[in-house]
């Protein structure tokens, strides 16, 4: 091999990540459109960005969700923006977690399902209070805000919970989707995306 | 095939300005309230954006945006009419439910926030072209490969969704139920999904491939095919609200 | 003459892969000649396509031997965008060819040319070759996800056209494809041919690589197990056991016992009608 210059920068991403990136955002999209047109009770808006982390680590699964919320709020919901953090939360713990546990069965996905949870409700909660006095837009937590207010629990406290009972079901639901659909694929496949995160 | 975008096409000074001008007065009108901090200057920025709406002859779309906001709002006001921390002073009551007026106006100034929010980002996404934002961030030192990634986001996401009508169509003849019991639809859940993601996930590998033998990883700068226009009203417009970002921080730290 | 491409004891193995994709791999390509390239599924065909424009090794990494040297260039000393000035490679699926970021076909078609860091008047002069070239003009400004297969495939080798390579590599670019657009792609690769390129083309028409290709590579679980003129790969007696079939023409003179003077069988129409036509007159 012949020495050649190479500016090699910290961090790129391969071209697989970045063919990944669009597909993911784009399952998170049709994601939310099947539970929508399903009406199933539950959000399932974040599969791909899961995805993106099983498949190419923190960082892939990170960026996805980033792009997915810039992209969502250009196009369809501006608050989308104010909660791209959440997202971004959530390709990380899942990257960080399940790019250990991903080919051990469906019992760590449970917890990494808690893990993102709790990392989306406590990320989405210093925003709801910022823009939404606390509240989260969904019937059910709301329901339970008022509750806790009206008992005298803290904000911070309530506004927490009212987002944690609404993420915790979501998410667990999505991680498993999102390891069903890691499962399927070909090994062939997963292989050039592993190795691409550090290329 | 069309890319999802809210973009519409029309002759206006606003239309006209270059997508980072743009980009920066839509910062600037939407973080002013916020480092200020009271309504007073939630309402400037929300007029003025208003009247950039109206210039650019997009004003309408924005009240269907707001109206779709309501119910939200109205939960709002009634939340923390009734629940807000610094609640002190009963402004009316409603049988056995007290609404207090720090409530209300505080909720008020959520509101303003969430419209000023909004119409600042649609002066910016109203107008412009998703594709000529791309381009000139890409120019202004965006990675090129994260416009990419940004670009093709806008034209996979409407063509995934086009194909899911096909695929409920064909899962329903097959006789799934999509309707009925919540295990039902729940079991429908994953069949509907599996193909279109299977698929497009396959063919990352190919696409991949096809970029990089058109030397989609080549280090050298790029270039554009197509010329950036830049309007002459651009630099006073970026004058003026950098100034108006100045005087919010003075006024903020001053007062 | 000095061979345009050159493919010396290549073997191959891919990260994951039980056999090698390639085994000892070695034929030579001159400069302006069409290499046909067949054999049955996983005979290789795709990897050799991709290690000519340097994607093996580069992008799957895996266990490369030997050497491919194209254009005077050898594939594993440089990068893949590189390359791609001087080998193109036009893929099956003519639908994840395209890039997804661009709006028109115009602007797809530039895509390699704005990576390479062309100045605009070049890009356009290219472009607007390219588009004259493989008869893109009434689309040129259509989404490049509204073309038909045969459009959208044009404008894949439009694409790798206006990088202006030397050599082209094919893999099978019209087993998705209907007929008509078949037809098109075919035409499209004939005005490459007239361009006086070095074209090599994986494809599974048997029929089509007899008239165009000046030789033909049998390829078989990763090895050469013949490089020649069409007419004598096409003769062999073994080749429904390598697993391909002749063209149709061929069995047919084959039954006929339809020989040209050396004694190999005709392998296009315009062949086999010539010498059935000379053998009524004789007899
Ligand atoms: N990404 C990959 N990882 C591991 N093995 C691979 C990969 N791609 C191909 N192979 C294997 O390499 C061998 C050669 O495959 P290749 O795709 O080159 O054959 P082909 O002649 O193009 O076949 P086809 O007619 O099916 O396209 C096969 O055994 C195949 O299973
Ligand atoms: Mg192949």
């Amino acid at each position: 091999m012949s020495a050649k210059p190479k500016t090699t920068p910290a961090f790129t991403l391969s071209t697989m990540s970045l063919v990944l990136i669009p597909v993911v955002v784009g399952i998170n999209y049709i994601g939310k459109l099947f539970a929508q047109t399903l009406k199933l009770p539950l959000w399932l808006d974040s599969i791909g960005t899961i995805l993106a982390a099983f498949l190419n680590g923190p960082i892939v699964g990170a960026i996805a969700g980033l792009i997915n919320n810039l992209i969502y709020g250009l196009t369809v919901d501006t608050m989308s923006f104010v909660y791209a953090i959440t997202s971004v939360a959530i390709g990380l713990v899942s990257g960080v977690v399940g790019i250990n546990y991903i080919g051990r069965g469906v019992l760590p996905m449970l917890g990494i399902g808690l893990l993102v949870g709790i990392a989306a409700a406590l990320v989405s909660t210093p925003l709801n209070v910022i823009f939404w006095g606390g509240q989260t837009g969904n019937v059910w937590g709301d329901a339970l805000f008022a509750a806790l207010r009206k008992g005298g629990f803290p904000l911070w406290g309530a506004s927490f919970l009212d987002e944690f009972v609404v993420d915790i079901p979501d998410k667990v639901a999505t991680v498993i989707v999102a390891w069903l659909i890691f499962k399927g694929l070909p090994k062939r496949l997963t292989r050039l995306f592993r190795r691409g995160a550090s290329a | 095939m069309r890319t999802i975008s809210l973009y519409v096409e029309k002759e206006s000074f606003i239309h006209g300005l270059d997508p980072v001008t743009k980009l920066w007065l839509t910062a600037s009108l939407l973080i002013i309230p916020f480092i200020v901090g009271n309504i007073e200057s939630t309402l400037v920025c929300l007029g003025i954006n208003l009247a950039l709406l109206s210039v650019a002859r997009v004003i309408r779309r924005i009240f269907s945006i707001l109206a779709m906001s309501l119910v939200l709002i109205i939960t709002l006001f009634i939340i923390q009419g009734m629940f807000y921390g610094g609640n002190r002073t009963e402004a009316f009551a409603l049988g056995s439910l007290v609404f207090y007026r720090e409530g209300l106006r505080y909720a008020t100034l959520l509101t303003l926030r969430f419209f000023n929010i909004i119409s600042a980002s649609m002066v910016l996404i109203l107008t412009t072209r998703p594709s000529d934002l791309i381009e000139s961030l890409v120019r202004r030192g965006l990675s090129p490969r994260i416009g990419y990634v940004l670009a093709s986001v806008l034209q996979i996401i409407p063509m995934m969704i086009s194909n899911t009508s096909t695929i409920m169509d064909a899962q329903r003849s097959r006789g799934m139920e999509t309707e009925g019991r919540l295990v039902t639809r729940m079991k429908a859940y994953l069949p509907l999904m599996a193909p279109l993601v299977m698929s497009s996930l396959v063919a990352t590998q190919e696409r991949a491939m096809a970029l990089e033998v058109r030397a989609f990883g080549a280090r050298n700068p790029k270039t554009f095919l197509h010329e950036e226009i830049i309007s002459r009203h651009a630099l006073p417009i970026r004058v003026l609200t950098s100034l108006g970002l100045v005087a919010a921080v003075i006024w903020r730290v001053i007062l | 003459m000095k061979p345009e491409v050159m493919v010396q004891d290549l073997s191959y193995r891919y990260d994951d892969g039980e056999e090698k994709a390639l085994d000892g791999v070695s034929f030579e390509v001159y400069p302006g000649e069409f290499l046909g390239v067949v054999g049955p599924n996983k005979a290789g065909k795709s990897t050799l396509c991709q290690a000519l424009v340097g994607l093996v090794p580069h992008f799957f990494h895996g266990n490369m031997d030997g050497r491919v040297v194209a254009g005077g260039i050898d594939t594993r000393e440089t990068t893949v965008d590189e390359l791609s000035k001087t080998v193109g490679l036009v893929f099956q699926n003519p639908f994840t060819q395209v890039t997804g970021a661009k709006l028109t076909v115009y602007e797809e078609i530039a895509f390699g040319l704005e990576n390479i860091g062309l100045p605009r008047d070049e890009i356009t002069r290219r472009v607007d070759e390219m588009i004259a070239l493989f008869g893109l003009e009434h689309v040129r400004h259509h989404n490049p996800f509204e073309l038909s297969g045969g459009q959208m495939q044009r404008m894949a080798i439009a694409s790798i056209m206006a990088l202006r390579p030397r050599i082209v590599a094919l893999d099978e670019p019209t087993s998705q494809l209907d007929p008509q657009g078949s037809a098109e792609v075919f035409q499209a690769v004939a005005a490459l041919r007239n361009q006086g390129l070095t074209v090599i083309m994986a494809e599974q028409k048997v029929e089509k690589i007899a008239r165009y290709a000046d030789r033909v590579l049998l390829m078989h679980k990763g090895k050469v197990a013949a490089c020649d003129r069409p007419e004598v790969v096409f003769s062999r007696d073994n080749l429904l056991d390598l697993g391909i079939r002749p063209p149709a023409y061929t069995s047919v003179a084959r039954e006929l016992d339809l020989r040209r003077p050396d004694g190999t069988l005709p392998v296009t129409l315009d062949d086999a009608v010539a010498l059935l036509r000379n053998s009524s007159v004789n007899s």
